[in-house]
């Protein structure tokens, strides 16, 4: 039986990018869900599990991706993503790897 | 991004003592300070803000490679080194793998762009299954020069 695909676009308003962090939480995110996600910049797809592929994209602010799920958590873990990336990675409500930067 | 843009030939350690992750940072920011690439007065403040990001989450990314780094005012310039553990050290990555690679980075607190940048470079590298196998393998300092140097050259990943 075919899974249906969803796909979502994102675009990345944190400053630094799809850094280690950011790319750490993603993986970490789409492991809570059943379901089988691909991060794409351009043509090129990786898989949402693996933060070392996550980074290669090198993903920069203002960048837009296409998140792209299957299974039975396909909606929720879309939905969880967009948060994410909406929320610039913030841990407790600040990004807390610029934070640490303020003065 | 190349490697021959923030990579610290002097400061490649082919086999590191360290057994935890804080020994092995402090080596590697130990071997940038012998290479004239950061400041003595600054080491402890730069081991320091490495560990601190360490504790946001660990920098294990996976298949044996784990990226410690901090920006720091004290750098200029985005500046880095290659490290390998023959043992391997646990670096609470998110595989539960040991870290036998170590990228470490400093870059200065404005250009986050860089930092990316060396990010990518890196990743795609290291997910070269040849390029890991031939870094973990090498013998001596000059054998992982002349790995990264292939890699600039596209010859993996």
């Amino acid at each position: 039986m075919c899974q249906s695909k969803i796909t979502r676009k994102v675009i990345i308003t944190n400053s630094e990018g799809l850094h280690a962090r950011a790319a750490t939480l993603v993986a970490e995110m789409v492991r809570r869900f059943e379901a089988r996600v691909k991060l794409a910049k351009d043509c090129e797809g990786v898989e949402g599990t693996d933060v070392l592929q996550i980074l290669s994209l090198g993903a920069a602010q203002g960048e837009q991706l296409m998140l792209e799920a299957t299974g039975e958590d396909a909606e929720r873990v879309l939905d969880a993503l967009i948060d994410l990336f909406a929320s610039n990675f913030a841990e407790n409500g600040e990004n807390s790897e610029e934070a640490e930067n303020q003065p | 991004m190349k490697f021959a843009d923030f990579i610290s030939r002097e400061a490649i350690r082919a086999d590191l003592a360290a057994v935890d992750k804080e020994g092995t940072i402090r080596e590697m920011v130990q071997a940038l300070l012998d290479a004239g690439n950061v400041d003595a007065q600054e080491f402890e403040s730069i081991v320091k803000a490495i560990l601190k990001r360490e504790e946001l989450g660990s920098t294990g990314i996976g298949r044996g490679v784990a990226v410690p780094h901090t920006k720091h005012p004290s750098v200029d310039r985005l500046v880095g080194t290659v490290a390998v553990s023959r043992e391997g050290v646990d670096f609470a990555s998110l595989d539960g793998e040991t870290a036998q690679l170590f990228f470490l980075l400093i870059s200065p607190p404005d250009r986050p762009g860089e930092h990316l940048r060396a990010l990518e470079n890196i990743s795609r590298k290291v997910h070269d299954d040849a390029f890991r196998r031939f870094l973990k393998q090498a013998k001596n300092v000059e054998d992982i020069q002349q790995l990264l140097d292939e890699a600039d050259n596209n010859q993996f990943g």
